[in-house]
């Protein structure tokens, strides 16, 4: 069994505390993604499960072991690196079979693993070529097929789609979606890039700042966001934010009062308010509607306009100046300047409290 | 482009360049050019004064033999190389694993180990003179060609370790970080994946300190006496002092002992390559 296990874990490099206590469970088999802004600390949270940088304080189980101070080596890990790292000295399969040929494995054993990871990755005919005469995509796929053939417990994949293009990081996407699903393996996956986590993650785990925002299936990150951070990480084009104050209306309802005068009322659900009290409201671009009916009008002026031919992205400006986007469909036309009647439904909206704090998640089912 | 190339210089420039260039070559290359000059005069010349004339015939092959038959130019040459030799590979091999173990392991002494290394070569080796050669007599080594090799050993070690640890630095750390999570041991990383990338840095290093070594002339009078143990440059100055005339003699041994370090650098030319590392990471 290959489940990986966090408990408090802390990282300093001397006074300065990058990772600050996490607390992370990866079943057997699932695909995880480490996601979040530069600097946040997913790449060191994934070097130190693979052993790479020590564990401040705090443990680490693998697989139902500690493996807190165990070499790299012995914690049966595989790690992909976004440089990919290849030998550029020996051919693709002397990279390949490399660690095996270290650590003493027997020649025929080396031969048999190299041709599986080859023809899962396609790569049975540059396996005498050398890194320098590969494209991006095939040095990639080789880095992959060195993780393979150690048949590691765990997969550690750090941004390994970052230096490709954008056409091939789809292409790639898809492989290693596939490639989980073949080798059914525990894998986890540090990305920025949000897209790459929802399309790929059976759970997404959101770091800022060296502490875990949120944990969950990219669905519920999505549809019910836990705090304004996570809300406007998840999702792209990004949520747009309002602030608002909001009362307790009859029949357990909130009634928001949006700038410029537009009155919301949504379902309170658990949440309690106080009368007046400044909350912000969050609602994404591609909910929003451009004219006709809606429970929440709010008048606004056209700043930009893009046509991306599958849909249109307004730029526009409130009536207090803040600055929403709406996305609309690919037909939709308007010049900058002109007035825009941005509708917001009630079921598509969250309400954060003043702590960042998500108190209503919106509901699409209603 | 920047500079201006000279075929698109003004006239005036290029014509300058073409005249100067010739000139500036012949005199810089003006002694060098004169020994090899009288080292094929015949002795008649130069007693007869006829120094910087055309020589009278090609004494070339006169010369060249007289020198090998009459001194001991052939001992002091194989003296050369059984101090340089070893040196190059004691200095270089020494080297390569200080180099590596300074810039890979993180330790709290490495910066100032480091400086040490570095900082004895900014010792003036003049200042050695009496405390080396003493240690040399003490230990039995004064005299010889291992204390002399041992010497430049230990003293070029310092400057290697500097440009192979800085070396060193620049190769891709990922590399090094991906061998050890497939579970190989450092003394594999250094053997098969960090050596084989040095390869230019251990030929540059090669030919620069077999030039060092063998063109030295302090340390092989300092630390050596007789002839079964000097270097040829120590050795040229004996050879003045036999015929104290001879000059058509010293000129082609001075020649003759300055051919192996060119030699050596043609040798090692196809190992100065760049783009060794091509492939192996990105961004």
């Amino acid at each position: 069994m290959a489940e990986v296990s966090l408990r408090d874990v802390k990282k300093q490099f001397g006074e300065v505390a990058v990772i600050k206590g996490v607390d992370l469970d990866v079943a057997d088999g699932e695909f995880c993604v480490f996601v979040g802004p530069s600097g946040c600390g997913k790449s060191t949270l994934l070097r130190m499960i693979a052993g790479l940088e020590e564990i401040s304080s705090g443990e680490l189980k693998i697989g139902g072991r500690d493996m807190t101070s165990v070499a790299p080596a012995d914690r049966g890990v595989a790690m992909v690196f976004q440089s990919y790292a290849l030998y550029p000295h020996m051919t693709v399969a002397q990279n390949i079979g490399f660690g095996l040929r270290m650590t003493g494995h027997p020649k025929a054993e080396i031969a048999r693993r190299t041709k599986i990871a080859a023809d899962m990755l396609q790569l049975d005919q540059l396996l005498a070529r050398k890194p320098s005469q590969l494209s991006g995509g095939q040095r990639q796929r080789v880095a992959i097929g060195r993780a393979i053939v150690r048949e590691p417990q765990v997969f550690l994949f750090d941004e390994p789609l970052s230096n490709l293009d954008a056409a091939l990081r789809v292409q790639m996407r898809i492989e290693i979606g596939k490639l989980h699903q073949d080798l059914k393996a525990t894998m986890i996956y540090v990305t920025h890039d949000q897209v790459e986590a929802m399309t790929m993650a059976d759970k997404i785990v959101v770091l800022n700042a060296g502490v875990i925002e949120q944990v969950g299936s990219p669905l519920e990150l999505y549809h019910r966001p836990g705090n304004l951070f996570v809300a406007g990480f998840i999702g792209s084009p990004k949520m747009n934010f309002i602030k608002a104050t909001a009362s307790p209306a009859p029949g357990g309802m909130i009634a928001l009062t949006l700038p410029g005068g537009a009155l919301l009322t949504v379902p309170a659900g658990a949440a309690k308010v106080t009368a007046g009290q400044l909350v912000t409201v969050g609602v994404r671009p591609e909910h929003l509607t451009v004219g006709g009916p809606a429970d929440a009008i709010l008048p606004a002026k056209l700043r930009l306009a893009e046509y991306l031919g599958s849909e249109t992205m307004f730029y526009v400006q409130l009536a207090d100046g803040s600055d929403f986007s709406v996305k609309a469909d690919g037909l939709a036309k308007a010049a900058p300047g002109a007035d825009l009647a941005i509708g917001v439904p009630a079921a598509a909206c969250h309400v954060f409290d003043a702590d960042g704090r998500a108190i209503i998640n919106g509901d699409l089912t209603k | 482009m920047f500079p201006t190339p000279v075929q698109k210089a003004p006239a005036w420039v290029r014509i300058g360049y073409q005249i100067l260039l010739p000139a500036a070559l012949v005199l810089w290359l003006l002694p060098l050019l004169g020994v090899a000059l009288t080292s094929i005069r015949p002795a008649g010349d130069l007693a007869a004064g006829n120094y910087f004339g055309v020589p009278s015939y090609f004494a070339g092959p006169e010369n060249y033999t007289a020198v090998f038959r009459d001194s001991h130019i052939g001992q002091f040459i194989l003296n050369s190389f059984k101090v340089t030799i070893p040196t190059v590979i004691g200095a270089v091999g020494l080297s390569c694993l200080t180099g590596f173990a300074l810039s890979t392991y993180k330790f709290k002494a490495n910066l100032w180990i480091f400086f040490l290394f570095v900082a004895g070569n900014f010792v003036p080796f003049q200042i050695l003179m009496v405390p080396v050669r003493d240690l040399s007599v003490r230990t039995g080594l004064y005299d010889s060609v291992y204390g002399l090799m041992l010497f430049h050993t230990a003293f070029q070690t310092g400057f290697c370790t500097l440009f192979m640890r800085n070396f060193i630095k620049t190769l891709p750390f990922a590399l090094i970080e991906s061998a050890r999570v497939e579970g190989v041991s450092e003394w594999k990383i250094f053997w098969h994946i960090v050596l084989p990338l040095m390869r230019p840095a251990i030929a540059a290093l090669s030919v620069l300190i077999f030039t060092f070594v063998w063109n030295d002339y302090f340390w092989a009078t300092v630390l050596v006496q007789g002839d079964h143990a000097m270097p040829v440059t120590a050795g040229l100055l004996s050879l003045k002092g036999r015929w104290v005339s001879a000059w058509q003699l010293v000129s082609a041994g001075s020649i003759v002992a300055a051919l192996p370090p060119v030699a050596m650098f043609f040798l090692m030319q196809r190992h100065f390559i760049a783009g060794l590392t091509l492939g192996a990471t990105k961004g």
